[in-house]
């Protein structure tokens, strides 16, 4: 059989498959071409796709990060806490704050991978389960209700028609690309991943360079949380439970490899751009959200093994 | 001697640190508050420790070949469901139930052990992945079918499955005691006296040399999670008849406190190493722990 001469590459074939999607949603459903539909549905996968965009980097870098969901609920917790009380700080500040309980639970990850050298994964499971607890604990189990102008406005709020959360998932992904594939600190992030102590005897700083990564993860889950806080005007421990499947399956959609050294900012937008028209068609189209779960376990496990399969056949070849 | 008590808190047996640290958390906690061995408490000690003690010991199997399976709480909350729907729906006995729910648990296990030694995805998407899968099945059985909507059960025929005592009138030994002691007893022995417990050990140290010593190591590592789900299963059934109701929700954050049970009682991530009786004090820690927090 003679082989289709155009070759394509990780990436084009997913905004090929996108596209399909789009064409297949349209038919289906005539409300998925409004403007309201496409707004609504980029603004939902900004959330998500902020924290997806910077973890691309850690997987990159042959590590994870699955506390994400947990830092998403203890960081809307924290604010909305803060905001509460009788005489609250300024509204920057208490932001800040909310972006500095990502940025130290990232560094306490960061931290014991490093320099205790333990697993990412098990570092980052205890991080989910410890910043989970602390979410309960902090809000005595209850929703805090929040409702206040700056939150409102980053999470409702628009700038020339553009909602906020689109711009900054926009800039997220922006000043990632920028320094994953034109920064010599993007370099070292492959080189890091591909082998370790290779990058290491060529002069790289690993531990630092892993530990920023895991820094900008937890501020980025932080953002995501800030987010969802202003667009439920609620902080509660539950925020972002399940988050964190929903991240890794666009960012491994996207063709990053868990082994490490491969990926792209492009195929991770295109992850998170395809779990959002799926979900966002198939919601429209009827389909319920109990399904919608079991679609999301199958695409993950369908990814990951199409990719594994290729890789094995590149490989062989 | 005090070679002995070092070797005990540094040496490579965690078991005896635990033991010490268990026995202090008793003597601490009957001293601190005064309620702590009237017979309600014991009760709810006792009664939150058998599912727990028996996805434990299944999630022991996968993490000692160097794995780890998130999928277990959701296997456990979908049996929750299939049990009530075996009974409610298909009227079966409760010995075919058992066995019913046991084989599906065991179907899950090996999807997974599939994925993972066939395909050759990381244990953890991939049972990430299952973990959503199987859950979103279990929901949608509790809402699709209208029988299950009320998932409470209250025919003792089906709750003595948990809540019997040998013997009956003075309530002595529950049988849930009886089954973590089975349960247990028989993976004392396959795993320390039998060679596929040995060939489970020497996978989890090092894959390659047991491959290269003649092992099937992807045999041993499908056995291993066929064992994990069938096991998460018989848990999900115990809960079932000890709470009398059946909900998707069953098991929803169980995995976390499995897995800090499982690394606490000593068993080595990276596989190979750990023991049962460590896995069964770290669950009765993590119990009285959370009891303790609850009551005081």
């Amino acid at each position: 059989m003679k082989s289709i001469g155009i070759k394509l590459s990780t990436t084009s074939s997913l905004f090929i498959f996108l596209g399909f999607l789009i064409a297949v949603f349209s038919i289906t459903s005539e409300h998925f071409l409004s403007p309201y539909n496409i707004t609504s549905l980029l603004t939902n996968i900004s959330y998500s796709g902020i924290a997806a965009i910077v973890l691309t980097l850690i997987i990159i870098s042959r590590g994870l990060d699955i506390s994400i969901g947990g830092v998403i609920g203890l960081t809307t917790v924290v604010v909305a806490t803060l905001y509460s009380q009788n005489d609250p700080l300024p509204t920057w500040l208490i932001l800040i704050i909310g972006l500095g309980t990502g940025a130290i639970v990232g560094f306490i990850n960061g931290w014991c991978i490093t320099a205790l050298d333990m697993d990412p994964i098990i570092t980052t499971l205890g991080a989910m389960a410890i910043t989970r607890g602390l979410a309960y604990v902090i809000s005595d189990s209850q929703s805090i209700l929040m409702f206040e102008e700056t939150t409102d406005f980053i999470s409702n709020g628009v700038f020339f028609n553009i909602p906020i959360p689109i711009i900054l998932f926009m800039l997220t992904a922006l000043i990632c690309g920028v320094v994953l594939h034109k920064s010599k600190f993007g370099r070292s992030i492959y080189a890091i991943g591909a082998n370790e102590v290779s990058a290491s005897l060529s002069g790289i700083s690993v531990n630092k360079t892993k530990m920023i990564l895991y820094v900008f993860t937890g501020m980025a889950a932080s953002i995501s949380g800030i987010i969802l806080l202003g667009q439920t005007s609620v902080g509660m421990p539950q925020h972002g439970i399940g988050a964190e499947l929903e991240v890794i399956t666009a960012v491994l959609l996207g063709g990053t490899a868990l082994s490490g050294g491969k990926g792209t900012i492009y195929g991770t937008i295109a992850g998170v751009l395809i779990l959002g028209v799926l979900f966002n068609g198939l919601t429209i189209s009827g389909v319920r959200y109990v399904h919608l779960q079991i679609f999301q376990g199958l695409l993950l496990l369908v990814a990951v093994a199409t990719y594994e399969i290729k890789t094995r056949n590149e490989v062989a070849r | 001697m005090k070679s002995w008590l070092k070797g005990l808190v540094y040496g490579d047996d965690i078991v005896g640190a635990l033991v010490i640290f268990l026995a202090l958390l008793i003597l601490f906690f009957s001293l601190m508050t005064p309620h702590f061995w009237s017979s309600n408490n014991f009760y709810a000690i006792i009664g939150n420790i058998p599912a727990m003690a028996i996805v434990c010991l299944g999630l022991m199997y996968v993490v000692l070949i160097g794995d780890l399976d998130l999928s277990l709480g959701s296997i456990l909350g979908f049996t929750a469901i299939l049990a009530v729907f075996f009974f409610k729906v298909m009227h079966f006995p409760l010995w075919l139930n058992l066995i019913s729910c046991v084989f599906v648990g065991g179907l899950f296990g090996a999807l997974n052990g599939v994925i993972v030694t066939k395909i050759g995805i990381n244990s953890i998407i991939t049972t990430l992945g299952t973990m959503a899968i199987i859950r979103g099945l279990a929901f949608w059985i509790a809402t699709d079918v209208e029988a299950m909507q009320i998932g409470r059960i209250t025919d003792p025929s089906f709750l003595n499955f948990a809540r019997y005592y040998f013997p009956e009138e003075s309530r002595l030994i529950p049988i849930t005691l009886v089954y973590i002691a089975l349960l247990y007893g028989v993976s004392f022995l396959f795993l320390n006296h039998t060679s596929f417990g040995r060939k489970i050990y020497a996978v989890g140290a090092n894959e390659a040399t047991a491959r290269l010593a003649g092992i099937n190591v992807k045999r041993v590592k499908l056995v291993c999670y066929i064992i994990a789900g069938m096991l998460s299963a018989f848990g999900g059934l115990v809960l079932v008849a000890q709470l009398g109701l059946g909900e998707a929700q069953t098991g929803q954050n169980m995995i976390l406190e499995v897995v800090t049970a499982v690394v606490l009682g000593g068993v080595l991530l990276t596989g190979g190493k750990g023991r049962l009786t460590g896995v069964l004090v770290a669950v009765l820690i993590l119990k009285i722990m959370l009891l303790i927090q609850v009551s005081s």
